[in-house]
């Protein structure tokens, strides 16, 4: 009796779950899940963005072209596509992931709460602008008469000399992961001290009866017991780095080369919309899907451990 | 409670598969009907300005059209009309450049011209109203596609007060050939170590087959050959074309770059820090609007499109074209009503050159024309015109135009040998032409 009145109890307090969940569901289905299933689907048949005919069957075709190895030498393959990506990444998610660390550490041991509260605020607000804004703005930074080239020029005493920010092709990679940097260490750095504002101060108190010293404190107690925040910063600074667009996009379209900054989701984009070939950018999308799956599965899986606990 | 979940689960996931099974659009055939045209162009605030008094009018002479015109950035209509296509959701009545418009014809997107509703008494009658060969481009298989709103070319603008600055005399020593273009550029330029602070001149990047094409044609090179099998002719010019180009930029003599701010930007301004730009008679327009001072001045004029002092062939910078084009998915009474809309307007062809951004309308009547000839330069522009062709197009001159691009910009910026740049160039340009 008591049993039944139970699952009663739970059942109806399930279907309210039910229902305040729906929406969110069907909100997901129609612009997620369908547009994944329709571009798996899509990624078998060779499908063009303006042609009225049906898609031509292609099986695994797009798939081969975009490793076939005879391609590789093209700088705007889909294999240099994936270099320029990985470049990019571990370029821009290493340095977010150990700075943002650290300048949480730093802002949390301030003393002083309006100069935290100025830190937060300025190291936040870049991430609230748009990337298309973010990009426009260092873009006029790195022109060649902008202040990329006079701050240096000034710090380096070396007058009239051009970086040449947007031309070079490493100084091109430089240049993105330096606008990434910059739009989202805020965001990463709130993520960290919200972290380490979990730990209990009575831990640190404890560990200064025991004497222990700031650099002990910090590997011994503050690190292991901000893995789960290290873990969700790692996974969303990574799949932040492999979905970035709009930046190698304004770049591409204000005169910059394209080779260096040709990252999967801009590739994507040229195969599809410029180029029209839906079904190649289609399958390329996948590559990308599986990728980020397989890299959140792996990094979830490095870093699983028993909760750290004193 | 699991089997609920699943199958409220496996419902919310498959209901929008639902929505996407819709039969095709209904097709009605009344043409006295209430019709609204969809009308998407890009922006240009003078020809905006132009056409909503002309389309107010003609909606008053036809109550039963609404007429909906949207703008966008030319860039961005460009992949915005291609996406709306793609998802059979175009515009009624669009324009484009012709190069970017061509795949809509190969691929059936847009319907031959309705001859008496765009006001011709057939497509004699509306061939003999414009220049010889202009509608070839958006004629197949014996119908005409689009009409022209504009047939654009670029000659390159002078600022005289610059030239002067730099010791020049700006009626004799403009440059005729690009050897001069390049040591006249030298004369001109004022750096700051590498930082150039003033250019002489600058291409119309990113547009290559405008004015980069034609640079080889000079030297006897040729984007295809004449049955349009094979990519690349002529290895010599071509190696010689990309070479003035790399040593243009910044790892050659310095004079300019993709990277730095569009010439024809920047010329308007007069602000010494560009002294010629390459761009169409629409710039006077936008000269006089920018800046009235400078337009009146008389501190500026027009020259030639340089040739190499080798030239095979005297050929000026391409021209290109946009048309029209009427949606062939459109209803049928839709698109008679905007044929019809696409003829009144292009009747204003006076209209729109001297108060419509300064477009010219490849009408035999405009070309000899007063309104045409008075324009300041316009002679040079008609000149230069005479003495070229129209731009490459093909159902994939986006893709091919995106590999030149990378072409010249490799040996410009990214130290890649012209020769292996030409290699890459041929064999990327080949597999599109052989998919084509």
């Amino acid at each position: 009796m008591g049993t039944r009145k139970y699952r009663g109890i739970e059942r109806k307090q399930a279907r309210w779950g039910f229902i305040f969940v729906l929406p969110a569901m069907l909100f997901f289905s129609l612009f997620s899940f369908y547009p994944i299933i329709n571009a798996i689907y899509t990624s078998f048949f060779d499908k063009r963005a303006l042609s009225k005919l049906p898609p031509k069957f292609l099986g695994l075709g797009n798939y081969i072209r975009l490793f076939d190895p005879s391609r590789a030498a093209s700088d705007l393959s889909f294999l240099n596509s994936l270099k320029s990506t990985l470049v990019f990444t571990l370029g821009t998610f290493i340095p977010l992931l150990i700075v943002s660390l650290i300048l949480a550490v730093f802002i949390s041991n301030l003393s002083s709460n309006k100069t935290k509260k100025f830190l937060q605020i300025s190291y936040y607000t870049p991430a609230i602008l748009s990337s298309v804004v973010a990009a426009t703005i260092w873009m006029i930074i790195f022109d060649p008469r902008g202040l990329g080239n006079q701050w240096l020029n000034a710090l380096m005493n070396t007058p009239g000399v051009d970086r040449r920010w947007l031309v070079d092709p490493v100084m091109e990679q430089v240049s993105t992961m330096v606008i990434y940097f910059w739009k989202y260490i805020g965001y990463f750095v709130i993520l960290f001290i919200t972290g380490l504002a979990s730990i209990p101060p009575t831990i640190y108190e404890a560990s200064t009866i025991d004497g222990a010293t700031k650099n002990q404190v910090f590997w011994r107690i503050t690190l292991p017991l901000l893995k789960p925040t290290v873990v969700l910063v790692s996974v969303m600074a990574m799949l932040q780095c492999l979905k970035t667009f709009s930046t190698q996009y304004m770049l591409y379209s204000n005169g910059a080369p394209r080779a260096p900054i040709n990252v999967i989701t801009f590739n994507i984009y040229v195969t599809g919309i410029q180029q029209q070939y839906l079904g190649r950018a289609s399958a390329m999308s996948v590559v990308l899907f599986i990728m980020m799956l397989l890299l959140t599965l792996l990094q979830f899986k490095t870093t699983k451990s028993e909760n750290v606990e004193y | 409670m699991k089997k609920t979940f699943i199958v409220v689960l496996l419902i919310a996931l498959l209901l929008p598969l639902s929505l996407f099974a819709q039969g095709s659009k209904a097709t009605a055939v009344d043409e006295t009907k209430p019709v609204t045209i969809q009308y998407w162009t890009h922006e240009d605030p003078a020809r905006t300005q132009l056409e909503t008094e002309l389309i107010a009018k003609f909606m008053a002479d036809n109550p039963n059209i609404t007429v909906v015109r949207s703008t966008q950035a030319s860039v961005k209509q460009i992949e915005l009309v291609q996406t709306a296509f793609a998802a059979n959701q175009g515009p009624d009545m669009f324009n484009l450049p012709i190069e970017n418009q061509y795949a809509y014809i190969t691929n059936g997107r847009v319907a031959p011209v309705d001859y008496q509703a765009a006001g011709y008494a057939n497509k004699q009658d509306l061939l003999d109203k414009y220049m010889d060969g202009v509608l070839d481009t958006v004629t197949v298989g014996g119908e005409v596609y689009g009409l022209p709103l504009e047939l654009t070319n670029w000659s390159i603008y002078l600022n005289k007060k610059v030239f002067r600055s730099a010791g020049l005399d700006p009626e004799k020593d403009y440059p005729k050939t690009w050897e001069e273009m390049a040591d006249i550029s030298e004369k001109l330029v004022i750096r700051d170590g590498d930082i150039l602070i003033r250019r002489g001149f600058d291409f119309r990047y990113p547009y290559y087959l405008t004015f980069f094409v034609p640079m080889v044609e000079q030297l006897g090179g040729d984007l295809l050959s004449a049955d349009g099998k094979k990519a690349i002719i002529g290895d010599e010019a071509w190696l010689k074309a990309l070479t003035y180009m790399q040593q243009w930029g910044p790892s050659g003599r310095n004079l300019g770059s993709p990277t730095y701010k569009n010439a024809r930007n920047l010329f308007n301004q007069d602000n010494n820090d560009i002294a010629m730009a390459h761009t169409g008679l629409y710039q006077q327009g936008r000269i006089e609007k920018d800046n009235p001072a400078f337009f009146n001045s008389g501190e500026w004029m027009v020259i030639p499109y340089p040739t190499f002092k080798d030239a095979v062939r005297d050929v000026a910078a391409c021209y290109y074209g946009h048309f029209f084009m009427v949606n062939a998915d459109s209803d049928p009474a839709v698109q008679k009503a905007a044929w019809k809309l696409s003829g009144y307007l292009l009747s204003h062809g006076e209209e729109y050159l001297t108060r419509g951004g300064n477009i010219i309308q490849p009408t035999k009547a405009l070309f000899a024309s007063d309104t045409l000839k008075n324009m300041p330069y316009s002679q040079v522009f008609i000149d230069d015109m005479a003495r070229s062709h129209m731009i490459y197009y093909g159902e994939n001159s986006a893709q091919i135009q995106t590999q030149i691009r990378n072409a010249v910009e490799s040996v410009m910026l990214s130290g890649v040998s012209p020769e292996k740049a030409l290699a890459t160039l041929r064999a990327s340009v080949q597999e599109i032409i052989d998919e084509q």
